[in-house]
């Protein structure tokens, strides 16, 4: 009842009242139903993609390489997506029309390059895509993630750019040649001549004499400059310490396999192993002072620009790093390189790391593959490579088309008469799922070895007992 | 009129079927498939992954460095409750009619525009120990003692961390407030005001009341956020030295995609779901007791 305007009954209120309060009841039960149903098409919809996707892509098996003929080639169509990080390989494509001149050839292909910011997110992003079967027509891989992604990229062993590849077959995985490397990767010490000249000293050979000689400059340089690094290193990325935590343990002994042998080993840490030698001597060298006041406080950027205006005598990078220290320095004239001397006594072979790198592979995702296969022989043929590798400061990886060092890198491969090449793998499937299970991280582990407190032995012996642990629960031999 | 009801019924209904498919289908769908990974060994790129049970939660509870990293948030969350009060205390400042509050405005919701990853590479660089520009300043003023190895300093590159994350959302929160405050309506103050209500008075039993939705938000973001940090210490500091600024998310992160262990990774997250929740429980029920205890009393 309408007692006035906008005024209604006590009854009538009530009864108003009740009905809401049922109609809500209705409503929610309504909302839950509704939810309900839509979190199980949801459900469903998410379900039948995921059983579609895994049925598309292409088996994991060899296909032929070779040319072909031009009825092949005009046969061939699509889009194929190439995943890159490399900022130099980016800026050289965009530069020179790398897809424009691979459509000369393959009119109906077409190329979408996908850069990512470095290769930390590419492999994040990797996994990310081979869990969702959408890996990239081609990708590239290192030599410790070939193991990792092994499932997801054919074998491209019969194609002329893996037979005329230096480093190819040396990284086979059970006979299956997995990714072509791009480019030879070897490991530098670059060091400022006038530098060494002024604080009168040589270019060392043996680790004994770098430890020695990073003292003096440490000290010829730092009584006036209390910035000065005699090693710059930006350890607080952790990865600018891969020279000596990734490469030295196989520099040891000249085992590129080193990875791969601890895998089979219950206590590798253990003293007289090469990784606990190896990493003894950079945990003194770490400590005593050579890497300035604070290097867990810079990473590898500031660093490098810090030795390129000479406020470091020496820095480890590999070849790749020559642009970047030209790119920030005023003069290179007195740039000189040495490769790092892990030897303990000139008695010894001086071992030097070599890997193959960025390693070029179709992934299994891929729904042309041949065009895929097509884009590779093509990127490794006179058209392409020899250019790109000109352009670069790295190493050609390729027998027919040989590159002239550069003279600041030629440099190295005269401070000694004879070095020992060792090939470095970077661990199997065994060395991997052990890394995971004890969470070992070499990189990390020596940025932490400049903590205070940390205790070398102590942790050491955590590592072999977590080794033991893992491989018991992972029943690895 | 009812046909009129009926037709806003229908539009709201409508209009909220793809936010709500959308919800569904990025928020409750992985939320769910999150909880189902945290029982299984799956290293996120291979087709096969087994059950494991509750074996991922034991792990989880046995993981040292992780709780570390939950220590290192701590430092964020209690750094951010902290500024809270200075957020609120500026929010009120700029609510009343001092000269320039548009352009305080401005300035101090700026550092919330800009991109975190970008911020956090500024910073490092800000704090380096060769050329910052902090130190710089310190020396300029006289206070080269202060000096200290701001990123690399296990004991203090926490709190250098939360301090580019205050600068980063403090203006965010005081925005907030700001515009909470604004809504509280002009003639409640007046009629305190008329009745001998100081500023104190005003803020205690006027302005915070009135705000209690959107502190309660803030405290709610302040715990979130504190819990989820990971662009500043990733960027900064790699979690560094060691795990001394790895963070909960960090670690989570780590887990996945360095040490392929989604299924440890996924129980990492749904112990971050669990823990914002239960510490804002908590922490609400504080608050609320603390702020409204006087209502209580009057009310027995």
């Amino acid at each position: 009842m309408v007692l006035c305007d906008g005024v209604i009954s006590e009854e009538d209120a009530m009864i108003n009242a009740h009905q809401i309060k049922g109609g809500n009841k209705m409503k929610q039960k309504v909302s839950i139903i509704f939810t309900g149903l839509l979190i199980v098409l949801m459900l469903f919809v998410v379900g039948c993609a995921k059983e579609e996707a895994s049925n598309e892509g292409a088996t994991n098996e060899s296909v032929a390489g070779g040319e072909n003929t031009t009825n092949e080639k005009s046969e061939l169509s699509g889009t194929l997506t190439f995943a890159i990080w490399d900022n130099n390989l980016n800026t050289f494509i965009e530069e020179n029309d790398m897809v424009g001149k691979f459509q000369k050839h393959y009119p109906d292909v077409d190329i979408e390059v996908e850069k990512m910011k470095d290769d930390s997110e590419y492999w994040n992003a990797m996994k990310m895509r081979a869990s969702a079967n959408q890996l990239p027509d081609i990708m590239f891989n290192k030599p410790f993630t070939l193991s990792r992604f092994q499932d997801f990229l054919l074998d491209i062993g019969d194609t002329q750019a893996a037979q005329n590849n230096l480093l190819a077959e040396g990284y086979a995985v059970d006979g299956k040649i997995l990714g072509v490397p791009l480019t030879s990767g070897y490991e530098y010490v670059y060091y400022w001549k006038d530098l060494f000249e002024e604080a009168n000293v040589e270019v060392p050979t043996t680790w004994e004499e770098f430890e020695q000689v990073s003292l003096t400059l440490q000290e010829y340089y730092g009584k006036d400059n209390q910035d000065f690094m005699a090693l710059a290193i930006g350890l607080k990325d952790e990865w600018p310490n891969y020279p000596f935590m990734e490469f030295m343990p196989a520099l040891e002994s000249g085992n590129g396999e080193n990875w791969n042998r601890m895998a089979s080993q219950d206590r590798p840490f253990e003293k007289g192993q090469d990784v606990y030698e190896a990493y003894h001597k950079i945990y003194n060298f770490f400590n005593s002072g050579v890497l300035g006041r604070d290097p867990l406080g810079i990473g590898n950027d500031q660093a490098t620009s810090i030795f390129a205006t000479k406020g470091a005598a020496m820095i480890a990078l590999g070849d790749w790093g020559l642009q970047n220290i030209a790119a920030g320095a005023q003069d290179i004239s007195e740039l000189g390189t040495f490769y790092l001397p892990a030897r303990n006594s000139v008695d010894e072979p001086y071992n030097v790391i070599v890997q193959g790198d960025s390693f070029m592979g179709v992934t299994t995702h891929s729904t042309i593959p041949e065009a895929a296969i097509a884009f590779v022989e093509w990127f490794y043929s006179d058209e392409w490579y020899p250019d790109y590798i000109n352009y670069v400061s790295s190493d050609s990886s390729m027998k027919n088309f040989p590159k002239e060092k550069n003279s600041v890198l030629a440099q190295a491969d005269q401070t000694v008469s004879e070095i020992q090449w060792v090939m470095y793998n970077g661990g199997n499937d065994a060395f991997s799922s052990i890394q995971n299970e004890t969470t070992f991280d070499y990189k990390k582990l020596g940025a932490e070895m400049r903590i205070d407190g940390f205790d070398f032995e102590t942790v050491f012996e955590d590592l072999n007992q977590r080794w033991t642990e893992a491989r018991e629960k992972l029943n690895i031999d | 009129m009812q046909s009129l009801n009926k037709k806003k019924k229908i539009f709201i209904g409508t209009s909220l079927v793809i936010p709500m498919l959308l919800l569904i289908g990025f928020v409750v769908v992985p939320a769910i498939d999150l909880f189902r990974m945290s029982f299984i060994e799956w290293d996120g790129y291979s087709p096969d992954t087994r059950f494991v049970g509750v074996s991922n939660y034991i792990s989880m509870f046995k993981n040292k460095d992780l709780w570390l990293s939950l220590k290192n948030n701590s430092v964020y969350f209690f750094v951010h409750f902290f500024m809270i009060f200075f957020e609120l205390g500026f929010a009120v400042l700029l609510n009343s009619k001092i000269k320039g509050a548009k352009f305080y405005k401005t300035m101090v919701f700026l550092p919330y525009i800009i991109n975190g990853v970008a911020i956090a590479y500024a910073f490092s660089y800000f704090y380096s120990p060769i050329n910052g520009a902090f130190n710089s300043i310190l020396e300029l003023l006289q206070l080269e003692s202060w000096i200290r190895s701001w990123l690399s300093d296990p004991k203090i590159v926490n709190y250098v961390l939360a301090s580019v994350s205050v600068w980063r959302f403090s203006g965010y929160h005081v925005i907030l407030f700001l515009a909470a405050l604004q809504s509280i309506p002009k003639d409640i103050e007046e009629a305190a005001k008329v009745d001998g209500a100081n500023g104190w008075h005003l803020f205690r039993y006027i302005q915070i009341p009135g705000i209690m939705l959107m502190v309660d938000f803030v405290l709610f973001d302040n715990i979130r956020g504190a819990l989820q940090v990971f662009d500043i210490p990733f960027v900064m500091t790699a979690g560094g030295p060691g795990y001394a600024s790895s963070t909960f998310t960090l670690y989570t992160i780590k887990t996945a995609f360095s040490f392929s262990n989604f299924g440890l990774a996924s129980t990492m997250a749904i112990a971050i779901m669990f823990m914002i929740v239960i510490i804002y429980i908590i922490q609400n029920n504080i608050i609320h007791k603390v702020l409204f205890k006087d209502r209580g009393q009057k009310n027995d």
